[in-house]
């Protein structure tokens, strides 16, 4: 019996080191600027075609991850994988990245800039694009330094949905975005999900808005990931995303 | 060809702490009982419904799986997902439902002591 066990976990192993089902995987990640440890020791997996819910309080080290993940910050110690290869340049090609606080060039009008993004990313696509724009409602006639701030994340959400990369990270898509304009990049999300074999990771505070999106959550506190959870199975045992981020971070 | 209806979340009460494949089952299905969806009727595709209900496409997909295997709903290639004509698999399942209803009621009265046919009694009797 026991050796039965052995062989199960030796299968199920060798199934989870299978990179070609693996979207990214993380073993013993740590950063450190100066002496400030911002990751200690993260490891995870995420399976191609989930969307996965990055969760945890301001600091926690989700951007730092996410930029490690992009390739923009090379980890202290650990390694990464991203579709297979070692975060870098080449990498970038298969990921979409909307950065926290990222700026557009405000002096061009949304339909310049993606005009101008079409031009520098390969994988654009163009009916993509024009699908996007109807249904996240953007004018794209409006100078970039006139948008709300709801506008402005419907665009940056809009160029990295207007690529065909398969890996999308999105750190805090919803910041200083209005309920409506919320629900309608939520269900762009679930839309974009649903149609192809695309991985989303996204870092949010709106667990409310996004808890039904995720397949799973990675919780992340001090640096290091306090569980990794279904959230189906989580569901199933009588708890919500949220409960368990409160029984977690409280 | 564009379905017949299109959900909105408000069509749906969704507990976030109950797997939400099986509320949406049980929900599409008590619509399906009621008449509220016709037999007939084409249902909005997967993709379709995790867009405008903001949830997980595997969920969605999870939830269409177990009501083809209810027989409640028929999937033509190409075609779509449709709400069952077969008179049969409707009545069966509402039989299940009026079944879960009794059963919910025998509780209620069991735990104040009493039987169902005793409830009734009691509520229908004169003042």
């Amino acid at each position: 019996m026991k050796q039965m066990l052995n062989s199960y976990a030796d299968a199920a192993h060798t199934l989870s080191a299978d990179s070609a089902q693996l979207a990214v995987r993380c073993r013993e990640v740590s950063m450190s600027f100066k002496k400030k440890n911002v990751l200690h020791g993260v490891s995870f997996e995420i399976k191609r075609g989930s969307i996965v819910g990055l969760l945890g309080p301001n600091g926690a080290g989700k951007s730092t991850l996410m930029r490690i993940l992009t390739g923009l910050m090379e980890p202290s110690a650990g390694s990464v994988e991203v579709l297979g290869s070692k975060p870098s340049v080449d990498t970038l090609r298969d990921l979409s990245f909307l950065p926290d606080r990222g700026q557009l060039p405000n002096w061009l009008t949304a339909e310049q800039w993606l005009g101008y993004a079409s031009g520098i990313y390969p994988d654009w696509d163009r009916s993509l694009e024009n699908q996007w724009v109807r249904k996240l409602e953007v004018d794209v006639s409006l100078r970039i330094a006139t948008l709300s701030r709801g506008q402005e994340a419907r665009l940056q959400l809009l160029t990295c949905l207007s690529r065909r990369a398969p890996l999308v990270i999105l750190d805090e898509p919803f910041t200083g975005v209005d309920l409506l304009s919320r629900e309608n990049i939520s269900s762009a999300i679930a839309d974009e999900a649903a149609a192809g074999d695309r991985t989303f990771l996204i870092a949010t505070h709106d667990i409310r808005e996004m808890e039904s999106l995720f397949d799973r959550i990675l919780l992340i506190g001090d640096g290091t990931i306090k569980g990794v959870y279904d959230t189906e199975a989580l569901r199933a045992q009588g708890q919500s995303v949220e409960s368990c981020y409160r029984e977690v971070f409280a | 060809m564009p379905p017949d209806i299109i959900w909105n979340l408000q069509d749906f009460q969704i507990d976030p702490s109950r797997p939400l494949y099986e509320q949406f089952v049980e929900q599409i299905r008590a619509m399906i009982a009621k008449g509220q969806l016709a037999p007939g009727t084409r249902l909005p595709s997967v993709r379709e419904t995790a867009a405008s209900l903001r949830v997980n496409p595997t969920t969605v997909m999870k939830a269409y799986q177990e009501l083809e295997r209810l027989r409640l709903t028929i999937t033509h290639r190409g075609q779509g997902t449709f709400v069952t004509d077969e008179a049969d698999a409707i009545r069966q399942s509402r039989r299940e439902l009026a079944r879960g209803a009794v059963r919910r009621m025998e509780e209620l009265a069991s735990s104040i002591g009493l039987t169902l046919e005793e409830l009734i009694a009691l509520a229908n009797e004169e003042e």
